[in-house]
């Protein structure tokens, strides 16, 4: 194992130039990767741009002709996008920071503090991930609905926040985080909620930003949760509104690809900010060998 | 903005523990008496509104002769009422007035208590009204139908021109109906136009089959009557004469582009659709062409005085939580959907009304863009519709077990008779048994 | 075998927590009061959690011995909606199904993901990019990707078999209007689907494997295979058993993808249990008997994950 780290010199023009080779292949099979991973995507972008009639045809039309700009100018006057948009946002932005709030708070308790009862409790959490929602939708809808939240947003809200995946997610990140670090602190005098204050949650970025992203897309493109307890057009979320747009208009997939496309856009730009966090530690280390 | 959410949140659960801690029951509909002066708003549940006049269509012309009682609507997603209507009526916070959208629901909202007995609203419905008997459970109605759908041969006038091929007279059998598919393709060959086409749904093959078939009875568990509709159905496909099932499920394809856009000559469907290809020939999203509606095909030549055909009846309950000044003003719009007024409003927007009789026909008839000719006439006034789905607590998951029978079937996966032979062995061995 | 290159740092083994303030001799007082201070982490979270999922749970747990319409009061009727379970062939079908579909997904899915996750947490040009397209079918609307899909497995004019004839196929497979393929048609979309969602997870995995290790792998003259599997793999532990819960839970509760694809057909051959639950509730009424569904479903999660519990600890070790 130890004699092979010893004469690296002779080998190192040979390697870089083997590298440069490597590298464009990878570059070669990632686009194409990339290229049919988007596929479906693609369709829709190119759908969005046809009239209704030319979507579906065999075989596939990729290239649209005419190209029709007028849908994404004609969707904003056909339906309440706006509304849509805006309602969503707030579900999103507001779920996300409650979720990873409380989430990030109880997965210290659980990760880092020992006390009965902890790991009962914990499985509790586990165990309700296993249930399928459309099981116990309806007890759930008649709760939310005797306490008067029914067609209202904060239903939504309540309903989104207090999920058991980001308690998992952060428990199990806090579990690599050396319990020296906190243990140090503890010696200096700081409480456990300054621990989780200064030092955990610091620490935990990456992880912050996982939850941050999978919390928003998913409640972003909750169709279900919406579908039960929304019923006013006002509070319509951007899938619900889809959904209804499609049966609406159930010949105009071109406007209905409009729709999906500028549905996603959003969450792409947030994800294309949000990646930025996973390039510390192994990122810089991992590559320079 | 964090705290409000916070306190707000944790005001929520409490609150919502304690109700229940304390069993409220509270159930009441959405309607009420609006102060003193007498007047009552009702509330209807309806879907996708901007599209769907029917529910404003009624509760207009309601008010306009009853201007005390005003019909609120509130909005239900088209796909997925019924799953929504259950959640409401489960919590109590369902409309005062909502409505059936096949019978298959309608025996869990009856069977369930979720509906006032209106038998004294049917009893005062004049004789024409059709479908009535579909919401009477022993003796008692618990809803009145505003609109009697029935399955048509739409057939496209031009093509048959082209193919040299003679219109449906209306006394089609399937047979005669499976020649002139035939016919059509061959004369249309060079145009890449199907004969015919049959949608993905189940309804297409087992609506007909059910309503016309001698001793046919869905919840008997055996349909071996069944097997010549779909080895009709089958050959067509096989032969090219039909677009087949798999394309048209991996393609999305759509019957009213079908139709609409003359890829195909024939396509029997739903009376719902008159309305939808008139509004898109308006809009431009179909061909102009000329067109027409026939009786559905029968299975053989005895029927066709009066051809039986098949579809469920549309029809509106009432929530018994509603409070009793609004479920007597609710009874008043019962009475008013059967009645002629209300058909003659609904023809007018190109919908089937539950009455259909020769002032109704006279509105229907003159749309703007509507086939005039005697057979369309003839299909629309003069029918036998039987129910799709019989009342009955076995009903549902019986036509979800012949749905996995019809898309076994049509992918070809198996034989006609091998696929009801399964389905037979299901129904006996989980629903039956 | 799995931790012997790596130098003893120290600071990765005490992962099980032995230097938890609970390890220190069990004053009473100390006990209650990291008792209360724990609580006091968990409890904002656990009261939302209690009462809006925990509780609709239980009452779940009571629905599966009952026989309830969704309306008024349930009838208890003990365990016959569990022996009728026994003998419900097409429920046995959908077990066999929701199986298939998990042992085919669990293990692409993690692969794949994995793989992804490697190779895109490098400063490479472009990795932003291609970070974002490998999300990218997580977030497209799931109704445009079944049509997509369904297009290029369309068995005559679809894109996927033109390529397999084009490759010599001779007889290419019906995939979703086949019984056969429509299940490996159906985990395809799955896995490419989910891919990306779970290399997020892995991403973040992977940014908290202390650099230091892999410098010191490095000076003892590990290759990158030996570093993988010595330092990646251990260090990756925790993110790993996360993901393979999850991936396991989520694959034996799909729903949305099946339904939109292949609505459980053709036949019943895709019929999963998620989507027996909601026709027995919402399609047949017969929510008593969708619970017990649902009940049988979570023993099963439970089970599974609970004997990856075991194995992550004894791996801990």
């Amino acid at each position: 194992m130890t004699t092979l780290s010893l004469d690296r010199r002779p080998a190192q023009t040979a390697r870089l130039r083997q590298r440069t080779v490597g590298r464009t292949v990878l570059y070669v099979v990632m686009i194409a990767a990339a290229v049919a991973i988007m596929i479906p995507f693609v369709w829709m972008v190119v759908s969005s741009l046809k009239t209704n009639n030319q979507v579906f045809t065999i075989p596939i039309q990729w290239i649209p002709d005419p190209v029709v700009w007028q849908n994404y100018v004609d969707i904003w006057a056909k339906s309440d996008m706006v509304t849509w948009v805006k309602n969503t946002l707030l579900l999103s932005v507001g779920v996300t920071f409650l979720q990873v709030l409380t989430g990030s708070f109880a997965a210290y308790g659980f990760a880092k503090m020992r006390f009965p009862g902890r790991d009962v409790l914990f499985l509790a959490y586990v165990g309700t991930i296993a249930v399928p929602w459309q099981a116990y939708m309806i007890p759930q809808f008649i709760l939310l609905s005797k306490a008067g939240l029914s067609n209202t947003l904060w239903a939504m809200l309540a309903l989104q926040t207090f999920s058991a995946f980001g308690v998992f997610l952060m428990k199990q990140y806090y579990e690599s985080i050396p319990d020296e670090l906190s243990e140090a602190a503890r010696i200096d005098g700081l409480s456990e909620y300054g621990i989780w204050r200064r030092i955990v949650l610091p620490l935990s970025g990456p992880a912050v930003a996982t939850l941050v992203l999978l919390t928003f897309v998913n409640t972003w493109n909750d169709y279900l949760g919406p579908l039960i307890y929304l019923r006013d057009r006002d509070i319509w979320t951007i899938q619900i509104g889809l959904q209804s747009f499609v049966s609406q208009y159930n010949a105009e997939y071109a406007l209905i690809m409009t729709g999906s496309v500028l549905s996603v856009v959003p969450i792409a730009l947030i994800f294309l900010l949000g990646q930025r966090f996973f390039v510390q530690g192994i990122a810089t280390a991992g590559m320079k060998g | 903005m964090k705290r409000s959410y916070l306190t707000a949140t944790a005001t929520a659960a409490a609150a919502a523990l304690v109700l229940t801690a304390c069993g409220g029951g509270d159930d009441q509909g959405e309607g009420g008496q609006d102060g003193a002066s007498g007047a009552v708003t009702v509330s209807l549940a309806g879907w996708s509104l901007d599209t769907t006049p029917e529910f404003q269509v009624l509760a207009d012309a309601f008010h306009e002769q009853n201007p005390d009682v005003t019909i609120d609507l509130v909005e239900y997603s088209a796909d997925d009422y019924d799953t929504q209507m259950i959640a409401d009526l489960s919590a109590g916070s369902a409309p005062d007035l909502y409505v059936m959208k096949n019978l298959k629901n309608f025996f869990t909202y009856e069977d369930g208590g979720q509906l006032v007995d209106v038998s004294d609203v049917a009893g005062q419905l004049g004789d024409e009204v059709s479908g009535v008997d579909a919401y009477t459970v022993d003796g008692a109605t618990f809803a009145i139908p505003y609109r009697q759908d029935a399955w048509y041969l739409y057939y496209n006038k031009d093509l048959f021109d082209q193919a040299g091929v003679d219109y449906p007279d209306g006394s089609w059998t399937w047979d005669d109906y499976a020649d002139a598919a035939e016919e059509l393709t061959t004369g249309l060959d060079e145009s890449n136009v199907y004969g015919t086409y049959q949608h993905e749904w189940q309804s297409t093959v087992q609506g007909f089959a059910n309503a016309q078939s001698p001793g046919a009875d869905l919840l008997s568990g055996q349909w071996d009557y069944m097997v010549p509709f779909y080895e009709r159905a089958v050959d067509l496909q096989d032969e090219g004469t039909q677009l087949d099932y798999g394309s048209i499920t991996t393609n999305s394809v759509s019957y009213q582009s079908q139709f609409g856009t003359q890829k195909t000559a024939m396509m029997v469907m739903g009376s719902w659709y008159v309305a939808t290809l008139l509004a898109q020939v308006d809009s431009g999203e179909a061909d102009e062409f000329a067109w027409g509606f026939a009786p559905a095909p029968q299975l053989d030549s005895s029927t066709v005085e009066e051809p039986i055909t098949f579809a469920d009846p549309t029809g509106i309950g009432i929530n018994p939580a509603a409070d009793d000044d609004v479920v007597a003003a609710a009874k008043e719009f019962l009475a008013f959907i059967g009645s002629e007024d209300a058909a003659s409003a609904l023809a007018e927007i190109g919908i089937t009304p539950a009455v259909t009789n020769d002032t109704v026909a006279e509105t229907y008839f003159g749309i703007d863009g509507m086939p005039t000719d005697g057979v369309s006439r003839f299909a629309f006034s003069t029918h036998d519709v039987r129910p799709e789905n019989p009342v009955d607590a076995n009903t549902a998951a019986l036509q979800n077990i012949l749905e996995d029978a019809h898309s076994a079937i049509m992918s070809g996966s198996v034989s006609p008779a091998d696929g009801i032979d399964e389905a037979e062995q299901r129904a006996a061995a989980e629903v039956l048994g | 075998m799995v931790t012997t290159a790596v130098p003893p740092t120290g600071s990765t083994s005490s992962r099980t927590g032995r230097n938890r303030p609970g390890g220190h001799p069990p004053g009473r007082r100390l006990r209650l009061r990291n008792t209360f201070i724990g609580w006091t982490f968990i409890l904002p979270n656990f009261i939302g959690f209690a009462v809006l999922t925990l509780g609709p749970v239980l009452a779940l747990f009571y629905l599966g011995f009952t026989s309830w319409n969704a309306f008024g009061q349930a009838e208890w009727v003990g365990v016959e909606n569990f022996r009728g379970l026994l003998t419900d062939a097409t429920f046995h079908r959908a077990l066999l199904n929701t199986g298939y579909y998990a042992v085919l997904h669990i293990p692409l899915t993690l692969a794949a993901s994995l793989g992804l996750a490697l190779l895109l947490n490098t400063k490479l040009r472009g990795v932003a990019f291609f970070r974002t397209v490998a999300f990218f079918p997580y977030i497209t609307s799931i109704v445009a990707i079944a049509v997509v899909w369904n297009m290029l497995f369309s068995p005559d004019a679809g894109v996927i078999n033109q390529f397999l004839t084009f490759l010599g196929v001779d007889d290419p497979p019906g995939w979703t209007t086949s019984t056969d393929w429509s299940m490996p048609a159906v985990v395809i979309v799955g896995t490419w689907r989910y891919m990306g969602y779970y290399m997020l997870l892995f991403l973040a995995g992977l940014q908290a494997i202390p650099p230091e290790l892999y410098e010191a792998a490095r000076v003892d003259g590990a290759n990158a295979i030996q570093r993988f599997w010595n330092v990646t793999v251990p260090g990756l532990r925790p993110t790993t058993f996360f993901i393979t819960v999850m991936l396991t839970i989520e694959s034996f509760k799909v729903f949305d993808l099946i339904l939109v694809m292949t609505n459980g057909g053709p036949g019943i051959s895709t019929l999963v249990l998620s989507q027996y639950i909601y026709r027995k509730g919402f399609e047949e009424h017969d929510f008593g008997y969708a619970s017990s569904v649902a009940i049988v479903l979570f023993g099963i999660c439970i089970v599974v994950t609970v004997v990856q519990f075991l194995i992550n600890k004894r791996r801990e070790r």
